[in-house]
């Protein structure tokens, strides 16, 4: 904390004082650390709609066969099988972790009158709104605004391309990461710049480069730790990695954001599905077994989710959009159960999953067990279930 | 980038002009813009505030025979009132319907530099700016005649102190430094012969004069020539030289298209500049018709004005107050009427440092957030109340609710990006998708999320 105190006054003298300090960097200099190994919440968001029912399977409902002739998963090749439901044989680190018992499923999970779109549906999870509502701030985001004192840049990170709704509050309170190999060591910065043939482009890239805030605390935490050779090289592989890093280093960010596209199988889905699920359950057993040999794994709840599942019934090859789906929590000390009932094939609405559990019910239970915090003070009614830490 | 926006933003200080550049052509809105009205009328926040040092003087035993502590007072009112007219002007900026006036004036304003802080006079100051203003398209020479016999300019750069025998050379020396020929062009007995001349040119009730007690009116050898000059003969020996039309054709070129002009753009337009005598707005009307019909864009990084302007005009704010704009600028050292030195501004890459450059992300976010600039001094120690719920600002963005996701994003890359990749468009696919529906409840709010995502984009820092 000195260095980076030392950091702060001295580039606010080095400017003579005509230039001043952004508010929030000010306050992120005079702010004591957060307490070490604090829990935090680590989430996958499956993009595209992922298919549940092809996921955490009800191989045992006669349904499930006759809805979906061509792509329904044989009963031999689901695996992990309780009580009538098993995973995708994909997911066969999932069935382990479950086995451990450091796997719960909440399952059909969704929520009132269900919007099809990914957009829309995305917003939805995000701001933890009604839909009937619109939200401009993220359910992650206002959380962070109560837990922060003016702004801590890093106590959200999200990698990925762009901001992420969730994370958005009054305050900046999360940085997105778009490439953490930018992180990796600071002479590599100028380096890893693409030069074009616009010299003053490249001049505000390199700055645009350097200055993301919030860095210091994350080369700091890289360093501490050291990457695993026991990752995947995938996408999400290589995030998970990175998110493990700045655990294990102690960045004691309170919740890490991730997401994995691809999930929209209209077409040609068990390929498409098998794929996915191979690239998330590579990246997550690296990730479970990283934290467990370091003793972080009761710090540590990773959530996957996504933002609606598909029709019950096929297409052909493929599925359209959805609503219920599963969702899977790993870690964090979690009881390893299977919450709600198996899915009802019976009494579907339109062709589609009736939601039994609200995402905001399982969004409270989180910050409710995990964090200490109570939902309703950002605006989540829903009462927290109970039984899953 | 379409190009009408470009120049709107290039000839103003934002996108407002797009569709007059557009549908008036770009020769047409130059005309209408040389034309424009120039207000001299003298602002009402002024009124109280002395216009030469014998009201000063009067006002400052009146006050003292009252109350010796008012004298301090006055003082902190001036200060005000200096504040006050940056305000004043920012507000003439945004309201202009032809903004290049504007914009030609803060150019001769970063050229002919003249801060309050050293000439502690208001109305001078104002006076100064309005010669500007009044000369934004005139004549070269005769405005650097009027400016260098303005009140303002004498005391900014210490000409009330050269006196015959005790000479100062400091106005002398930028006269050909800075403000005309540039280094080279000039020898240092030309600086010492020219201070000679301008001794004794001191204040006086409309704007400068020679006082005879201290002028020197020894013969002077300037630039070859010999005689008894006087400013405006400096002047003119000055314009007759070679090297007088390029250094303020590249700052020019600079202040509108390209933090590294060509050097033979320089030279050709530079000799056109003198072919027309100095005149302004030729020259203005053949850079900008034969840069126009280019593909320039990208070659500039914004100042801090066009870069909160704009921001402010694309998401139709009109209740944010002007003084957080000047507080601003201040904060991203583009100070109105406080360059930091007589050199002024000297932009390009010199804007951007990564204090700066997160400050912008910092006011781009708070603005797409409802939210006011900060007011002042964060490095006060101050922590600001934490939950205290933020006033709100109205903000609007403007979108064709009848289109898709990617002419949505098409028409906003347009009015934001002068380039755009493949990757740039995939990150702002992935912000609007394709199955984003622009007429649905709601949709705004996603549109500002991908407009938030471009403005923090590097190529929107560059023009």
């Amino acid at each position: 904390m000195m260095n980076r105190r030392h950091f702060l006054s001295l580039t606010g003298t080095f400017t003579g004082g005509s230039l001043l300090l952004p508010q929030f960097l000010h306050a992120f200099g005079s702010q004591s650390h957060l307490v070490t190994a604090d829990p935090c919440l680590v989430f996958i968001q499956l993009n595209g709609g992922n298919d549940g029912l092809n996921t955490y399977v009800p191989f045992d409902h006669p349904l499930y066969y006759a809805l979906r002739p061509k792509i329904a998963l044989s009963k031999d090749s689901v695996i992990g099988k309780t009580n009538g439901m098993g995973f995708h044989p994909a997911l066969k680190d999932f069935a382990t972790i479950q086995q451990n018992g450091d796997l719960s499923v909440v399952q059909n999970v969704g929520y009132p009158n269900p919007v099809r779109s990914h957009f829309r549906s995305q917003e939805i999870w995000q701001t933890a709104t009604d839909s009937s509502h619109y939200g401009t701030t993220g359910w992650l985001g206002q959380y962070l605004d109560f837990q922060c004192q003016d702004h801590e840049p890093t106590a959200g990170i999200n990698l990925d391309a762009v901001d992420n709704l969730a994370l958005k509050g009054e305050e900046p309170n999360f940085i997105t990461v778009r490439n953490p190999n930018q992180y990796k060591v600071r002479t590599e910065q100028e380096r890893s710049v693409t030069l074009t043939d616009n010299p003053q482009l490249d001049f505000v890239r390199k700055i645009a480069h350097s200055v993301t805030e919030g860095a210091e605390e994350i080369q700091k935490a890289l360093a501490k730790a050291a990457a695993e050779a026991s990752y995947p090289k995938t996408n999400l592989g290589k995030n998970l990695e990175w998110i493990a890093r700045l655990i294990k280093g102690n960045l004691n960010s309170k919740v890490y954001y991730t997401s994995q596209n691809g999930y929209d199988t209209h077409d040609n889905q068990l390929n498409l599905h098998h794929r996915n699920l191979t690239e998330l359950n590579d990246a997550v057993a690296a990730f479970y077994g990283d934290l467990k040999s370091a003793g972080l794994l009761q710090n540590v709840t990773l959530v996957v989710f996504s933002e609606f599942g598909r029709r019950v019934k096929d297409n052909g090859s493929g599925t359209d959009h959805g609503t219920a789906a599963p969702m899977f929590i790993i870690g964090g000390g979690t009881k390893g159960r299977v919450l709600g009932g198996n899915p009802n094939l019976v009494d579907l609405d339109n062709g589609d999953l009736q939601h039994e559990i609200d995402f905001r019910a399982v969004y409270a239970t989180l910050l409710r067990d995990k964090m200490g915090f109570d939902a309703k003070q950002i605006g989540i009614t829903h009462s927290g279930l109970r039984g899953l830490f | 980038m379409d190009r009408a926006t470009l120049w709107s933003l290039r000839l103003g200080f934002s996108s407002k002009e797009a569709q007059k550049i557009q549908s008036m052509g770009i020769e047409s809105f130059l005309d209408a813009s040389f034309t424009s009205k120039v207000r001299l009328d003298v602002p009402n926040f002024l009124r109280e505030s002395p216009k030469s040092l014998g009201e000063v003087r009067e006002l400052r035993q009146r006050l003292k025979a009252k109350n010796p502590d008012s004298v301090r007072e006055l003082v902190r009112k001036e200060v005000q009132v200096s504040q006050q007219m940056k305000d004043w002007w920012l507000e003439q900026m945004m309201a202009a319907a032809f903004p290049l006036r504007e914009k030609m004036t803060c150019f001769w304003h970063n050229h002919f530099v003249a801060t309050y802080q050293k000439v502690k006079m208001n109305h001078w100051i104002l006076d100064h700016n309005q010669l500007l203003r009044e000369g934004a398209f005139g004549n070269f020479k005769t405005l650097t005649k009027q400016v260098v016999q303005s009140n303002a300019m004498v005391r900014y750069l210490d000409n009330v102190d050269n006196k015959k025998g005790k000479i100062n050379e400091n106005l002398s020396r930028e006269l050909l430094e800075l403000f005309t020929l540039g280094i080279g062009n000039y020898s240092e007995d030309d600086i010492k012969n020219g201070a000679k001349g301008l001794a004794g040119l001191g204040l006086g009730q409309d704007g400068a004069q020679y006082r005879k007690i201290f002028e020197d009116n020894d013969f002077i050898t300037y630039f070859g020539k010999t005689g008894r000059f006087k400013a405006a003969d400096l002047v003119d020996i000055i314009f007759e030289q070679k090297a007088a039309p390029y250094l303020i054709t590249r700052k020019i070129l600079k202040w509108f298209i390209y933090d590294v002009p060509p050097e033979d753009l320089v030279r050709y337009y530079g000799d056109y500049f003198r072919e027309v005598d100095f005149e302004i707005q030729p020259l203005l009307r053949k850079m900008v018709t034969e840069e126009f019909a280019k593909n320039t864009a990208g070659s500039k990084i914004k100042d801090p004005l066009l870069y909160i302007l704009q921001l402010k005009n694309e998401l139709h704010i009109t209740t944010l107050s002007p003084r957080l704009i000047t507080i601003f600028l201040r904060q991203q050292g583009m100070d109105l009427f406080g360059q930091p030195n007589v050199k002024g501004w000297n932009g390009g890459t010199e804007w951007l440092s990564s204090q700066i450059y997160l400050q912008r992300h910092n006011a781009a976010d708070l603005l797409c957030n409802r939210r006011a600039l900060p007011g002042n001094n964060p490095l006060n120690g101050e922590v600001m109340a934490v939950k205290n719920p933020p006033r709100r600002l109205e903000i609007a963005l403007d979108f064709d609710a009848t289109g898709n996701h990617k002419t949505i994003i098409a028409a906003l890359q347009n009015r934001l990006l002068y380039d755009t990749t493949p990757e740039m468009q995939a990150e702002f696919e992935s912000i609007l998708k394709y199955d984003f529906d622009p007429k649905s409840e709601g949709a705004e709010h996603a549109v500002l999320r991908l407009f938030n995502a471009m403005v923090k984009r590097p190529e929107f820092q560059l023009l």
